[in-house]
């Protein structure tokens, strides 16, 4: 089994993230893998361990990704390819989607895993669409993948009604949520090892595609400006008798709140 | 006059109140609209959808469909859209119309916008507002396609008062079965529990209520309130609460009018779950814990003594 897995560099969403003029101020901002993409890579490095599976990622945009990749080999990931065009920077979903096909075209793949959505955007498109130009089976938000035969696996989905368990036709893409496994931290050999190996850079013309409407990979949505997001003010704090100060904050609740 | 498609929101068998809130916000910025509704013996619910505010009714009820399954669900979405020619499509916030949405974009060469909080007409474009980065920007995004796809972040839109629709209703054709993603089975959530999406009041418990007994104290104050009861991951992770039940960007977003965080530190993840709340409470020990930076009421102090007077305090009220 064959998997292509994708991974994303994004800004860290535990620091601060400023906006002025429309636009996220860069200083001070530090880039990290996906953490849903973490999740994927693990995914695919346990069906690599449990099932002899064949690991790849693919990693678009981002500028020096070197790291990150390295961080992913040094998981158990075995090849990397990276592409990068400065005509990715209008990049949306689609666009994502468009490119990641022909990645897969070219590889013969079995099985994608994504992430379920890369934490800069929070769209959660682009494995979903991926799988509907190539015309596969997809599953998203999954929390587990059991491997039936060469041509089977077997996925659990969290849905509205609960949790799905679903029989999907190779190949196929999943998306995964966080709740699928525990990342591994890189161990000390792995990483070692991951310094040797190399990453397969690419662009645009040596995947055979531009983004144009000629390629129907166009970007169909572009943001205009960033704001910054209403942010809750810290209100009333109570400390001391426990007794006392539940009952007034239960009278707040229902005569200056009416909520209760 | 643009057209919007609103896709109904159903759960077990009920129309949800999300389906009156986009077909009320489509109304308000003048939009023809029809509904369309995906499942199995849901004729039911055409008297609640014509009310709901909806000009044309898309119906496919089938038995293929009582259970969900991405894409034979996008292609009722699609035909609809086709049918009435929809320039806009609106999903509510669920996991059927993350999954679903993104396909029917595809399939109908539409732009996809996921997550959004409001939506208006600019000039030419389509422009909607929505979060990212978990909630700390907000973007505002113009649509380059002639066609929108959106999935609407729970609690965006409010229900007008005093709408009505007329009836029209249009049977659609069962999809193809996807024979390549075959459902075997649903392990269904608890059934008769509030759902935490429409809950007026949810409570959510976090690593500070430690093991069952506390998440059974916290449960009998979600109990007296009939609210919904939710989780931080970490009780997830611990085995305590089941997945459906965290409340998070991993999870269910949620937008009531109090949201009760019981022993929850608050990390950046539970925050973009939750900050849409009318009213937050958070009751923590650690007088440092983020969640206070959110919360409108915060009482500092051990939650295994507080809930059961916060318990005593709310029945003396609420007689």
């Amino acid at each position: 089994m064959k998997i292509l897995t994708t991974v994303k560099k994004v800004v860290d969403v535990e620091l601060t993230i400023r906006v002025q003029a429309g636009a996220i101020v860069e200083d001070g901002l530090q880039y990290v893998i996906n953490a849903w993409d973490e999740n994927a890579v693990e995914a695919a490095v346990q069906l690599k361990e449990n099932n002899n599976a064949e690991t790849t990622l693919v990693s678009i945009g981002g500028g020096d990704n070197t790291d990150m990749i390295r961080k992913c080999y040094a998981m158990g990931i075995e090849k990397g390819i990276h592409v990068e065009d400065p005509a990715l920077e209008k990049a949306d979903s689609p666009v994502f989607a468009r490119v990641l096909q022909k990645v897969f075209e070219k590889g013969d793949y079995d099985l994608v895993i994504t992430g379920k959505q890369a934490q800069d955007t929070d769209s959660g498109q682009t494995g979903i669409m991926l799988a509907e130009y190539l015309g596969l089976p997809c599953v998203s938000n999954v929390i587990d993948i059991q491997v039936l035969d060469d041509q089977h696996i077997k996925v659990s989905r969290l849905g509205d009604a609960g949790t799905e368990i679903i029989e999907l036709e190779l190949p196929a893409v999943v998306t995964v949520t966080d709740s699928i496994n525990e990342p591994r931290l890189p161990q000390m050999r792995g990483i070692m090892m991951a310094k040797k190996k190399p990453i397969d850079v690419m662009d645009l013309s040596a995947l055979g595609i531009s983004i144009d409407d000629a390629d129907g990979a166009a970007p169909t949505s572009e943001i205009v400006e960033f704001m910054a997001s209403k942010t809750r003010e810290a209100g009333q704090k109570f400390e001391g008798d426990a007794a006392q100060i539940t009952a007034q904050v239960v009278s707040l609740l229902v005569d200056e709140a009416n909520v209760l | 006059m643009a057209k919007i498609l609103v896709v109904a929101d159903i759960k077990n068998d009920a129309l949800k109140d999300s389906t009156t809130e986009l077909l009320s916000k489509a109304g308000s910025i003048g939009a023809e609209t029809a509904v369309v509704a995906i499942g199995s013996n849901i004729e039911a619910l055409i008297p609640g959808l014509v009310n709901a505010g909806s000009d044309t009714q898309y119906v496919a009820d089938d038995p293929a469909l009582a259970i969900f399954s991405a894409g034979p669900y996008a292609s009722c979405v699609a035909d609809a859209a086709k049918q009435f020619e929809a320039d806009q499509i609106w999903f509510s916030f669920s996991e059927s119309g993350k999954a679903a949405a993104p396909r029917v974009a595809v399939q109908l060469e539409a732009a996809c916008a996921t997550e959004i909080t409001d939506v208006a007409i600019s000039g030419e474009h389509v422009e909607v507002i929505r979060p990212a980065i978990a909630n700390k920007v907000m973007q505002r995004v113009r649509i380059n396609a002639g066609q929108m796809v959106a999935v609407v972040r729970a609690g965006a839109f409010e229900a007008a008062e005093g709408i009505t629709g007329t009836e029209n209703v249009v049977t659609l054709s069962p999809p193809a079965v996807d024979v390549k993603a075959v459902v075997k089975e649903l392990i269904s959530d608890a059934s008769g529990e509030i759902d935490l999406a429409d809950a007026d009041i949810v409570i959510s418990v976090g690593r500070g209520v430690k093991d069952q007994t506390g998440v059974d104290l916290v449960k009998e104050l979600a109990h007296d309130l009939k609210a919904g009861f939710g989780s931080s991951r970490a009780m997830v992770d611990g085995g305590f609460m089941a997945h459906n039940k965290q409340v998070g960007q991993t999870g269910k977003i949620v937008a009531p009018s109090l949201y009760m965080a019981i022993g929850i530190s608050g990390a950046i993840q539970h925050l973009a779950g939750m900050n849409g709340s009318k009213v937050i409470l958070a009751v923590n020990k650690d007088p440092e814990a983020p969640i206070f930076n959110v919360a409108d009421y915060g009482i500092v102090g051990d939650l295994f003594e507080v809930v059961p007077i916060l318990r005593a305090e709310i029945k003396k009220i609420r007689i």
